[in-house]
């Protein structure tokens, strides 16, 4: 164990030990302090006990064995790659956003280790329990090298939220594999969009984590196969009044990141990409990804897609505004006008297809 | 656990926080076996627990399990769903502007 200030049996003491560790990390004294605050859930554990993969270990076992293999061990290090960042040359818009997509991915990698682990720790079946430590060592691994890039930006992650009081609430587990389905294949396709994009740009490369999404994107992918298997262990979870909920997730999330995007717009003008087409982009492979299990995806080129995510933006930057300026009826119109935009683009008709026989992918754009 | 009352438990708990490049992580495992049920509140009792950049620290602390009550726990189960976009990740917070 560490000598830490908690360890102190005297306050005394205890100053001196913070004293020490000051010292030794002189350069956080000036630091920004985060507090990460992750959320904590449970969900219904015997239903994920009672999964069984025995009909698709042809599928199952060659992925455990890839991950368990762990390809990645050891990439995420910084070497020669990592060049030099002008902080306080860089424009300070450009470093807000910037630094707000580096806490952002950070939060979320740790709530995705907290949740896998939870999951891990609570399942008594093996081959599910292995699958969520394995996961959650990458997210945890994510974590880490993120974090040392705001170290360097001036930025320290405070862990110490488990202190605080904090409520645990519930998800149900077919809700998790959507949801986390889909943010895995979307991460995926989003990181190597910019990736591919920047080795044929590399003058728009303003930072040098850009250079790690490859791989980092890869075990995004391969997070996505496992819920992708999890859920073709229960063919009922792409059938049926379930096919309504893919479509609401797919619609949801593919809204959430182009209204997030559109926030951001030093970042991506940064990056030399067009938020438009970048959305459109993302929103095409992930929907080529996602028929590996998805019996239907959206029609991203109906023209009231656009039209409905444009409306949708407005609505949510004008409901901003009226809270910020506390004008009720104007925040009222916003968000019925931000719900009607999304009705709208959740009745355009899907498309469907069928899904074939064979599940697993590999990344290849 | 009452219908409409809730209950206070103690626990003690072994709490890391790994602050290493290699992992960030924190987690919480309750000595006892306890199980955290939907609504549950848990507040691990003491100081905040900081790891210095580069280490784990690992600490036997005591743990407030405040247990929702039937009707909470009810709630919560019908109504967490709807917070499950919250699994999603998407680069940026949702602030408008910063």
């Amino acid at each position: 164990m560490n000598m830490h200030s908690a360890d102190a049996t005297t306050a005394e003491e205890a100053l001196a030990i913070q004293e020490t560790i000051d010292s030794d990390m002189a350069t956080e004294i000036a630091m920004q302090d985060t507090l990460l605050t992750p959320r904590f859930y449970t969900t219904d554990f015997d239903e994920l006990d009672a999964i069984d993969v025995s009909h698709i270990r042809d599928e199952w076992d060659p992925l455990i064995d890839r991950m368990v293999s762990d390809p990645n061990k050891g990439h995420f290090k910084k070497n020669a790659d990592w060049d030099e960042v002008d902080w306080d040359g860089m424009d300070p818009q450009l470093k807000k956003e910037f630094i707000d997509f580096l806490i952002s991915s950070c939060t979320a990698e740790f709530s995705g280790c907290v949740l896998y682990k939870e999951m891990k720790r609570r399942g008594s079946n093996e081959e599910i329990t292995q699958l969520f430590q394995l996961m959650a060592r990458d997210e945890a691994r994510h974590a880490g090298f993120i974090n040392d890039a705001l170290r360097e930006a001036g930025v320290a992650v405070n862990l110490g939220f488990l202190t605080q009081k904090k409520k645990y609430t519930y998800f149900r587990p077919k809700f998790i594999y959507y949801a986390t389905y889909l943010s895995e294949k979307i991460g995926y396709a989003r990181y190597i969009t910019i990736f591919r994009h920047l080795e044929q740009n590399p003058q728009y490369r303003f930072h040098p984590i850009f250079k790690w999404f490859e791989e980092w994107c890869n075990d995004e992918f391969a997070h996505g196969e496992a819920f992708a298997l999890l859920m073709k262990s229960d063919p009922k979870l792409t059938r049926g009044v379930n096919v309504l909920w893919i479509k609401f997730f797919l619609t949801a999330v593919y809204a959430t990141m182009y209204i997030r995007d559109h926030q951001r717009p030093a970042f991506h003008e940064a990056l030399g990409v067009d938020t438009d087409w970048y959305a459109h982009e993302v929103f095409t492979k992930t929907s080529k990804l996602s028929e590996q299990i998805f019996p239907i995806t959206l029609d991203i080129d109906n023209p009231r897609w656009e039209a409905g995510l444009k409306r949708l933006q407005k609505a949510n930057v004008d409901l901003a505004d009226a809270k910020k300026q506390g004008r009720k009826v104007a925040q009222l119109g916003a968000s019925i006008r931000a719900g009607l935009a999304f009705v709208s683009l959740f009745t355009i008709p899907s498309k469907k297809h069928a899904v074939p026989a064979k599940t697993r992918l590999e990344p290849a754009y | 656990m009452g219908f409409f009352t809730r209950t206070k438990e103690h626990t003690p708990c072994t709490v890391e926080i790994s602050h290493k490049f290699e992992s960030l992580h924190a987690h919480v495992r309750f000595n006892n076996g306890a199980v955290i049920h939907p609504g549950d509140e848990v507040q691990v009792q003491g100081p905040e627990i900081m790891a210095p950049f580069g280490e784990i620290v690992t600490e036997e602390r005591d743990a407030i399990i405040l247990r929702a009550s039937t009707i909470e726990r009810l709630w919560t189960k019908a109504t967490g769903d709807l917070e499950v976009m919250e699994l999603c990740e998407f680069s940026f917070s949702e602030e408008v502007t910063l």
